[in-house]
């Protein structure tokens, strides 16, 4: 995977029971509408917990971290483009 | 009674190449093998496509492809795999508090006190197996069986996704024609020495006379015999009853073999400030320092040395270390470096009387509450600034909870 390391604007639903689903995001001008989560995992950063969801737009796959901490997103990697 | 216990064995299959498959649609299905993060190539484990081509964990990178040329290198993600590892572990205890975590794919479950709960013992390995399967997509096989040793057995009979049952009344029948090899604990050198008694299963080691065995391997000889007959009456020992640790240690394989100095004091620093600081967080101090040594023939070896008082201050375990290297002669590059501390015991934060000693432990602590809010290596040694560190492998010591939590990268 790729590593791209840059803040990035989603949304998703943060439904009953802390779940959290990506439902698109938006890098380099370009919407990914996503169509699978395919994995979810959770690390530390110091005190920051971080959520990371490996996520497919339909051709690439994605890696999405949310900061529990900072509430901010970033694209962590890419694999295929 | 031990005679009537239940116990579970459960088994994750080729667990970091199922998590790698599972977060990659891509790789399903297809042939896979999981490597370090490190430039070694070696491979931690691979997909049961890869190994019906002969791939095998251990394996380079070279000899894998030459065996399966398709084959898929993915580099592993080890906080991936101990956050999937800990989820696991907490479906387990919600069927029985009795759960032993054997390694960070593997754990044995006493299910005994458990069945007026849920029915059977089949009926628990069916919960806990679909729950895996739903919220992680992967699979295990489980054995079930009157102890540890034929759990442990059984769940190596049916890969992946099996359960095995060796019921109290089937055990001799079963053992009868089983390598000894099979048996967990009967290494190759052992299988080697046992062979040269002309033993080979489990049915000919249980008939063999216990007194030659005990004759030629002492203590052990009796347990062999045990083994061979599928006794075992050792408790599933849940992490908060295990015994206490003994030390506290970190070793690296390195990206490159070294051989300069300052490139081995740099990482002897590195590894003494994870040690220094995993044994001041579970607050624990040793006072013997040992440091390993392995060369790129893999020839390794450790020397210790024991220090007036205990400490867990970074910089102390280092000049420790370091004053065990400087009384080394290397013959070779160093592949692999390793720093411990040992006869520990605990800790408990008190200012030390002298200016000096309280500036050391004012400094340690103050470091600890800036890397314990942005992260390890966030503040650190002014020699270690840009380099890359932490915990590159999960070691099998590695456990959910406690001063075993090691974090990896």
């Amino acid at each position: 995977m790729r590593r791209v390391a840059e803040r990035i604007k989603v949304a998703a639903i943060f439904a009953p029971g802390c779940k959290i689903k990506p439902v698109w995001f938006e890098w380099r001008r370009q919407k990914h509408a996503i169509t699978e989560l395919s994995y979810f995992w959770k690390d530390r950063d110091g005190d920051a917990t971080l959520l990371h969801f490996a996520v497919s737009d339909g051709s690439n796959l994605f890696e999405l971290i949310f900061n529990a901490s900072d509430q901010n997103w970033t694209l962590e990697g890419v694999e295929g483009s | 009674m031990p005679s009537s216990r239940i116990i579970l064995h459960i088994d994750m299959n080729a667990f970091f190449a199922s998590v790698e498959q599972q977060s990659n649609p891509e790789l399903r299905g297809k042939p896979i093998a999981v490597i370090g993060a490190a430039k070694r190539t070696i491979i931690t484990t691979c997909s049961y496509e890869a190994r019906a081509f002969g791939v095998k964990t251990g394996m380079n990178t070279w000899e894998a492809r030459q065996k399966c040329p398709h084959l898929i290198f993915v580099v592993g993600n080890n906080r991936k795999y101990t956050y999937t590892s800990t989820q696991i572990i907490m479906i387990m205890r919600e069927y029985t508090p009795l759960v032993e975590v054997f390694s960070i794919d593997e754990a044995f479950l006493d299910v005994t006190g458990c069945l007026s709960l849920f029915g059977s013992a089949e009926r628990i390995v069916y919960l806990i197996k679909s729950r895996i399967k739903h919220q992680f997509g992967i699979t295990c096989s489980v054995g079930i069986a009157p102890n540890k040793l034929l759990a442990k057995l059984a769940s190596d009979m049916q890969k992946p996704d099996g359960l095995t049952i060796i019921k109290p009344e089937d055990i001799s029948r079963v053992l009868e024609r089983v390598p000894i090899k099979d048996l967990c604990g009967i290494g190759a050198k052992m299988n080697q020495h046992l062979s040269n008694f002309g033993i080979k299963t489990c049915g000919e080691l249980g008939r063999f006379p216990v007194d030659i065995l005990k004759r030629k391997f002492g203590v052990t000889g009796e347990k062999l015999h045990y083994m061979g007959l599928g006794v075992d009456d050792s408790p599933v020992v849940p992490d908060e009853e295990a015994e206490e640790v003994k030390s506290v240690g970190h070793s690296t394989t390195l990206d490159k073999d070294i051989s300069e100095l300052a490139d081995i004091q740099m990482f002897l620093l590195q590894l003494s400030e994870m040690v220094g600081r995993r044994a001041r967080r579970y607050q624990v101090a040793g006072k013997t320092v040992t440091l390993t040594v392995r060369y790129p023939d893999f020839t390794t070896f450790s020397k210790q040395e024991s220090r007036v008082s205990h400490t867990n201050n970074s910089e102390e375990i280092y000049l420790a270390a370091l004053k065990i290297l400087n009384s080394i002669e290397l013959t070779q590059p160093i592949r692999l470096l390793g720093v411990k501390i040992s006869n520990l015991r605990q800790h408990t934060e008190q200012l030390p009387l002298f200016p000096a000693e309280r500036k050391k432990a004012l400094l340690a602590g103050a470091m600890d509450q800036v890397n314990n809010k942005f992260g390890d290596f966030a503040v650190t040694f002014g020699s270690l600034l840009g380099k890359d560190g932490g915990s590159k492998v999960i070691s099998p010591a590695w456990r959910p909870e406690g001063v075993r939590n090691v974090e990896v990268d």
